[in-house]
């Protein structure tokens, strides 16, 4: 009884290697070519000379797994699969080595352009003394309760385009370079009409304008969250609409710089 | 053929096998457990966006080390956890290489723009004043 069980136990364990073998036979890769792979990788990343200076961790890891690949393979036969293993992480640690190496540089980059952005920002003269002062220098320029107030009248838009006029870009330079300043305020821009057309249009009108200038804004660095458009079409008018020159005065755009981190106050009827 | 001793005896078979194969090599349950978490790191970093075919090779070997791992073949299961951890690593800094140097090029056009705004604002003084442009009607 004993003896059946062994045979049939040896007939088991001899069926079972022969097919792990053929297995083995049949998805073991040729670990020479690999192996060549690897130690180019290995010889490339160590003739990368950032990878020397950026990466030393990981090009000590590729190196030291192709001395364990280098050792399975020299130990004959049965240890390829052991060699093809550690040529691909050979491999892969090299290129890892890479990607860190170049992660480090553009971050290097990146704080070098820092420092160049902060070296152009202290030779503006606006920037010295009150911040608020250059912008209360420009005649369309007013301190509300609200913040301080941009306007922008007529001039921004060519009639009927959605593309702004070479003349406002040098107001939301300024606006931008003061947010750049002073990181913790908030800008919102309002966009007004006169009263001619209808309300929904005028409405459409000058919340895509506002728009339009809030994204002239975002577009010279300042976080999307800090930018606010609104359109109040024929709403809020500064003339009376009555002649050609009142009305261009209500065509125009507003842009509020908080005087804080605060949210700026919304607009309530009879509130300037 | 089929019988109960037969039967009897592939299961004893069996329970020897499963004993010797837990002797001799652990289930490589801490490796598995690194490319995880490897795997996790990578995904946090938008692997899935920034390096998708490393990301992908790194899933595909965890899955088939879990999978040797359940029929008890710890050499393949340590093998393939390790590969799926380089992997992933490798899936995790590409990501990063490609965010930062993304950073980069957003960075280098931003200063090229305070550049020129410089520019402009030094030599801008003589420059025609908004105001004085025609007035356009609104359509």
């Amino acid at each position: 009884m004993i003896r059946m069980r062994m045979k049939h136990c040896f007939v088991a364990v001899v069926v079972a290697s022969t097919l792990s073998g053929l297995a083995a036979c049949e998805t073991a890769p040729d670990s020479s070519a690999l192996l060549e792979q690897a130690r180019s990788a290995v010889t490339q990343a160590e003739g990368d000379p950032n990878i020397a200076r950026y990466a030393p961790t990981e090009l000590d890891r590729a190196r030291k797994l192709l001395v364990n690949a280098e050792g399975a393979a020299s130990e004959k036969g049965a240890n390829d699969k052991a060699a093809s293993h550690y040529a691909y992480l050979t491999k892969q640690m090299a290129r890892i080595a890479e990607q860190r190496a170049r992660e480090q540089m553009a971050i290097t980059h990146i704080k070098a352009g820092e420092t160049e952005r902060q070296k152009i920002l202290r030779s503006v003269p606006s920037s010295e003394g009150d911040p608020s002062a250059a912008l209360l220098e420009n005649r369309q320029v007013s301190q509300t309760s609200r913040g301080i107030v941009l306007t922008l009248d007529g001039v921004l838009f060519d009639k009927g385009k959605a593309q702004l006029k070479p003349g406002a870009e040098r107001s939301i330079d300024q606006i931008a370079t003061f947010l750049i300043e002073n990181p913790e305020r908030r800008v919102q821009v309002e966009g007004f009409t006169d009263d001619q057309g209808t309300n929904d249009f005028n409405i459409e009108l000058s919340q895509s304008r506002a728009d339009l200038v809030a994204m002239a804004i975002i577009h010279r660095g300042i976080n999307a969250e800090r930018v606010r458009a609104l359109g109040y079409g024929e709403g809020f008018p500064v003339a009376s609409n009555t002649d050609d020159g009142s009305r261009q005065m209500n065509r125009r755009i507003e842009i509020i710089v908080s005087n804080d981190d605060v949210a700026i106050p919304g607009r309530a009827a009879g509130v300037p | 053929m089929f019988t109960v001793n037969g039967i009897r005896n592939a299961f004893w078979c069996a329970v020897a096998f499963g004993i010797v194969a837990c002797a001799s090599t652990p289930m490589p349950v801490e490796k598995l457990a690194v490319a995880r978490s490897s795997i996790e790191r990578a995904e946090q970093a938008q692997a899935a966006h920034f390096a998708q075919i490393e990301l992908d090779s790194a899933r595909n070997k965890y899955a088939a080390a879990q999978t040797a791992a359940d029929k008890r073949d710890a050499e393949v299961a340590a093998r393939l956890a390790d590969q799926a951890d380089v992997d992933a690593q490798l899936a995790e800094s590409t990501a990063r290489a490609k965010q930062q140097e993304q950073l980069v090029t957003e960075m280098d056009a931003s200063l090229r723009d305070l550049r020129n705004e410089t520019l402009r604002r030094d030599g801008g003084t003589a420059a025609p004043q908004p105001a004085a442009q025609p007035l356009p009607q609104r359509q």
